[in-house]
C-alpha cells in the first residue's frame, strides 16, 4: 500500500515538472538532438528567417498599433508606417532567405571540397593541426577525418558566406527584395482598394 | 612539406575547429558577426544617403549604431544564456573546473536509469541506433569509410567507449545547436522587431521635431484608396521618410 503510494507520488511529481517531461519526450527520440548537430547556418537561416516571414509583419503591426494607443496619437501616421513596414520585414525575410541560402549552400560547398584537397595535399601536417585543436582525426581514420572536415566546411563556408554576403546584398538581396514588396505591396493595396470600393458601394446603395 | 599557418589563420580555425561542445556557439557568432555587418552597412547606407541633410545625419548614424548595437548585444546575451542553460557549461577558474549541469545532461541521466520494454537503459537504445545510423551514412559515401566506422564504433558487436563518447558529444552538441536556433528566432521574430520600431518612432519624432515643414505637410494615409493612384511615384509615406534610410535602403539581411 505505502510502495504504491510512493509510486503515485512519483509519478504526479514526474508529470508536473517540465525538465522530466521534456527529458522523456526526448529520451523517446534520441536521434532529434543528434540530427541538430550536424546543422549549419543555412538550417539556421531558415529556421531564423522563416519564423521572422511569420511573426515579423505580426509583431510590427501590433507595436504601431500599442505605439499609436500610448502616445495618443490622433493623425495615427505611426499605425500606417507600422503596416508598410510590415509588408517590408515579410519581403525582407522572404527574398534574405533565398539569396542567403543559396550564397551560404555555394560558401560551405566550395570550403568542404578545399578542406579535403588541402588535407589529402598537405597530408599528415594538416591533420596535426586539427589534432591539435580536436578529435584523434587523421587521415589514417577516415571515418572520422571526413565527420571532422564536413564541420570544419561548415563553419569556415558560413563565415565566409557572411563576408560574401556583404556584396552580394547590394548587387542581389536590394533589387530582389524590392521587387518583392512592390508585389506584396501592390497585393495589399488592391485588396484593400476593393474592399473599400466594395464598402462605397454599399453605402451609397443605402443612400439610395 | 612544412605547412605552418599564420597566426591569425590559425586563431580562425580554432575557432571552425569541430569541436561539439561548441557547436551552438559557432552557430551563434557567425550570425552575430552577420548582424554586425548588416547594422554597419545599414547605417553607412543612412550616411550616404542624398535625401538626407547634414544635420539628420548627425543624429540619424549614431542612432543606427546605437540601435544594432542593443538588438546585437541583447540577442548575444540572451543566446549565450540559453545555450548554456540547455547544453551546460564547464569553467575553469583560479585552476579549478567549475561544472553547470544543463538540462543535456539531465536528459542523459534520465536516459540511463529508464528502461525500455526490451530491458536496456534508454541510453543504451539510443547509443545503438546512433551507431548503426553513423555507419550506414559512412556506407552511403564508401565502402572504405564504412570498414573504418564499423571498426572506431563496434568491436565484437559492442559499442566501444569511443562511440559512447562520441554520441555524448554529439548529443549535446545537438542541445547548443538547439538553443542558438531558439536565440534566432526569439532574437529576430521578436526582439529586433521591438527595437526597430521602437527606435523608428523616436528618430520619427526627434526628425520632424526639428524640421517641422515635415509635419506641416498634408499627409494621407498610405493605405487610402484615393491616395493609392498618386502614391505610385512615391510609395514611400511620409512618416517613415527619415528612418527609411535605416530600414529600407540598405536591406541589409546578412
Amino acid at each position: 500500500m505505502r510502495l504504491n503510494s510512493i509510486q503515485q507520488q512519483q509519478r504526479q511529481n514526474f508529470k508536473g515538472n517540465p525538465v522530466n517531461w521534456i527529458a522523456n519526450t526526448v529520451a523517446k527520440h534520441p536521434m532529434i538532438p543528434i540530427g541538430l548537430a550536424g546543422s549549419s547556418v543555412v538550417a539556421q537561416k531558415i529556421v531564423m528567417s522563416g519564423s521572422e516571414a511569420v511573426v515579423g509583419p505580426v509583431m510590427d503591426v501590433g507595436i504601431g498599433e500599442v505605439i499609436t494607443k500610448v502616445t495618443k496619437e490622433e493623425d495615427g501616421r505611426t499605425r500606417d508606417s507600422s503596416k508598410v513596414q510590415a509588408i517590408r520585414t515579410f519581403s525582407q525575410s522572404v527574398g534574405g532567405t533565398i539569396v542567403g541560402v543559396i550564397i551560404r549552400m555555394i560558401c560551405i560547398g566550395a570550403a568542404t571540397a578545399l578542406c579535403m584537397k588541402a588535407g589529402q595535399k598537405v597530408g599528415g601536417a594538416f591533420a596535426d593541426i586539427i589534432q591539435k585543436n580536436t578529435n584523434n582525426a587523421s587521415l589514417e581514420n577516415k571515418y572520422l577525418y571526413k565527420k571532422d572536415m564536413e564541420t570544419w566546411g561548415k563553419n569556415i563556408g558560413g563565415a565566409v558566406a557572411t563576408l560574401v554576403m556583404l556584396g552580394t546584398n547590394f548587387i542581389i538581396d536590394a533589387p530582389f527584395i524590392n521587387w518583392i514588396n512592390k508585389k506584396a505591396t501592390d497585393i495589399v493595396d488592391n485588396k484593400i482598394l476593393k474592399n473599400k470600393k466594395d464598402d462605397v458601394e454599399t453605402k451609397e446603395k443605402e443612400v439610395k | 612539406m612544412a605547412f605552418n599557418p599564420p597566426k591569425f589563420v590559425q586563431s580562425l580555425l580554432e575557432s571552425c575547429s569541430p569541436n561539439p561542445a561548441k557547436a551552438g556557439k559557432t552557430l551563434l557568432v557567425i550570425n552575430a558577426l552577420g548582424m554586425v555587418f548588416a547594422a554597419l552597412s545599414n547605417t553607412y547606407a543612412a550616411a550616404v544617403d542624398k535625401n538626407t541633410s547634414a544635420k539628420d545625419k548627425k543624429f540619424l548614424v549614431p542612432a543606427g549604431f546605437v540601435t544594432g548595437a542593443a538588438n546585437i548585444g541583447l540577442y548575444y546575451a540572451m543566446t549565450t544564456k540559453i545555450i548554456d542553460a540547455l547544453q551546460g557549461k564547464t569553467t575553469v577558474k583560479d585552476g579549478k573546473e567549475m561544472v553547470k549541469v544543463g538540462l543535456a545532461d539531465k536528459v542523459l541521466e534520465y536516459m540511463g536509469k529508464n528502461y525500455d520494454k526490451d530491458g536496456k537503459t534508454l541510453l543504451q537504445a539510443a547509443q545503438e541506433k546512433f551507431v548503426d545510423k553513423e555507419i550506414l551514412k559512412a556506407g552511403k559515401v564508401s565502402e572504405e569509410l564504412k570498414q573504418d566506422a564499423k571498426i572506431l564504433l563496434k568491436k565484437d558487436n559492442v559499442i566501444t567507449d569511443e562511440a559512447k563518447e562520441l554520441f555524448k558529444k554529439s548529443f549535446k552538441s545537438g542541445f547548443g545547436v538547439a538553443g542558438a536556433f531558439i536565440g534566432a528566432v526569439v532574437g529576430c521574430a521578436i526582439l529586433t522587431p521591438i527595437i526597430r520600431d521602437v527606435s523608428a518612432y523616436f528618430v520619427q519624432k526627434r526628425l520632424e521635431k526639428n524640421n517641422p515643414e515635415m509635419k506641416d505637410k498634408p499627409y494621407k494615409p498610405y493605405f487610402e484608396p484615393t491616395r493609392i493612384e498618386s502614391v505610385r511615384y512615391n510609395r514611400r509615406p511620409l512618416t517613415l521618410k527619415g528612418y527609411m534610410a535605416f530600414t529600407n535602403k540598405g536591406n541589409m539581411k546578412v
